[in-house]
């Protein structure tokens, strides 16, 4: 398969585990299966299988910023940068649905920080712990005062 | 936390009852600030410039004002019936101006991230239609001070002095009455100026323009209806007698309308605040 390919199928895949998160309310434990464990897995495995069949022939390096540029011009290894972004970003983002229901923050409040998640990463976290703050600071006030 | 102000004779004011007074206008003031951190992160390392300032400076300004905002409404809140707290309109409510605020911040921060005007933006059909949202978006946020300020003036119960509980339900009102006139003559120009600037000399911090006139002093001080009000009504308590505290709040009313409307009318002329 091509990396061209690979590419078109791997964004509906992760897109299967993010609309699970959306719905989670109402599937919590499937979401979480798919979210956090079956979507991340094929991911990982893709990644698995594009690093051990081109990380020896690939470009560049970790060692500088145009070593890692000469490393994602290589298009193998571009897409198992993809891989990676696509696999991680979901794992937060059930990380994230799991977390909130744990501590019972609505889910409407997380689905912003979802959408965020999906679209640049640590942002999303970044946001999400703000709200988790948010909401832990109002809670405990709440029992000071009480 | 509990702040010693005197209110009346011997009472303290206890900031943390924000969060079960108002837990949403409190959180959405919690999340606007901490979004402060990656916003002067992000106008470090941003080079672009937007009308002379840097083009991360408007949502700054906007996160820090709109925090104020609803923490100072967050505050007031204490001073509502509690029936009307405890409602599920009233709640609704709060979630709308909250959802409102969230989406004006959106839209600052996307315009500032994409380096184009966010408000007085004609120049697609995409941005005339958010500049219109955004106004609705504004109206709503502004009329939760309105909304207060009549839930505040009827309520009979807030222990309060009567100068001040008078005092704080006009500021709310003002704050809306005001700025309603203010901002909106403002939205409806094509820019906060009335003239062109040459130099691009400034007041300090505030950025309003030295040369020409500029609407946001009077939306400003318009605005902050809600803190200057209340300021003269707890200074009218502490110095004078009951009967005389309440005409000075009203006096003191007339007054700040007054100034806001002499700060509109000179900008409106094309002279700046300062020379």
């Amino acid at each position: 398969m091509t990396p061209d390919a690979f590419f078109q199928f791997s964004g509906p895949i992760a897109m299967t585990g993010w609309l699970a998160l959306v719905l989670s309310p109402l599937i919590p434990r499937a979401s979480q299966i798919l979210a956090g464990i079956i979507v991340p897995v094929i991911l990982s495995i893709a990644y698995t299988a594009l690093i051990l069949a081109h990380w020896a022939d690939a470009p560049g390096g970790f060692g500088s910023l145009a070593d890692v540029m000469a490393l994602f011009a290589d298009p193998p290894i571009a897409l198992a940068g993809w891989v990676h972004y696509l696999a991680f970003d979901l794992l937060v983002g059930a990380w994230i649905a799991r977390t909130a229901r744990r501590e019972g923050i609505a889910h409407l409040f997380i689905l912003p920080f979802l959408a965020l998640t999906f679209l640049f990463g640590p942002a999303g976290f970044l946001g999400f712990m703000a709200l988790r703050a948010t909401f832990s600071m109002g809670r405990q006030t709440a029992k000071d005062i009480a | 936390m509990t702040l010693s102000i005197p209110a009346r004779q011997g009472d303290t004011i206890n900031l943390a009852r924000v969060w079960r007074d108002a837990p949403a206008f409190t959180g959405m003031a919690v999340l606007t600030s901490l979004a402060l951190v990656p916003l002067f992160a992000a106008m470090a390392l941003d080079v672009r410039v937007f009308q002379g300032d840097n083009v991360w400076l408007k949502p700054v300004k906007f996160h820090l004002a709109l925090g104020i905002y609803l923490f100072s409404l967050a505050f007031f809140a204490r001073y509502l019936p509690r029936t009307m707290i405890n409602g599920r309109a009233w709640r609704v409510y709060a979630a709308v101006v909250c959802f409102a605020i969230l989406a004006e911040l959106v839209a600052i921060g996307g315009a500032a991230s994409l380096g184009i005007a966010s408000h007085f933006n004609s120049s697609t059909p995409t941005m005339v239609v958010v500049y219109a949202l955004m106004g609705v978006g504004a109206v709503t946020l502004t009329s939760a001070s309105l909304v207060m300020g009549v839930g505040i003036w009827r309520n009979r119960t807030t222990m309060l002095a009567p100068a001040l509980h008078l005092s704080i339900a006009l500021g709310l009102v003002l704050t809306f009455v005001l700025t309603m006139i203010v901002a909106g003559y403002l939205s409806s120009n094509n820019g906060h100026f009335v003239g062109v600037p040459t130099t691009g000399a400034v007041v300090p911090i505030l950025g309003w323009s030295r040369e020409v006139g500029d609407l946001r002093a009077a939306h400003f001080v318009a605005t902050h209806a809600l803190h200057g009000l209340p300021l003269i009504g707890w200074l009218a308590v502490r110095f004078m007698a009951p009967r005389r505290a309440v005409l000075t709040v009203w006096a003191g009313a007339a007054l700040y309308a007054g100034l806001v409307l002499a700060l509109f009318n000179q900008a409106l002329s094309g002279l700046p605040v300062i020379g």
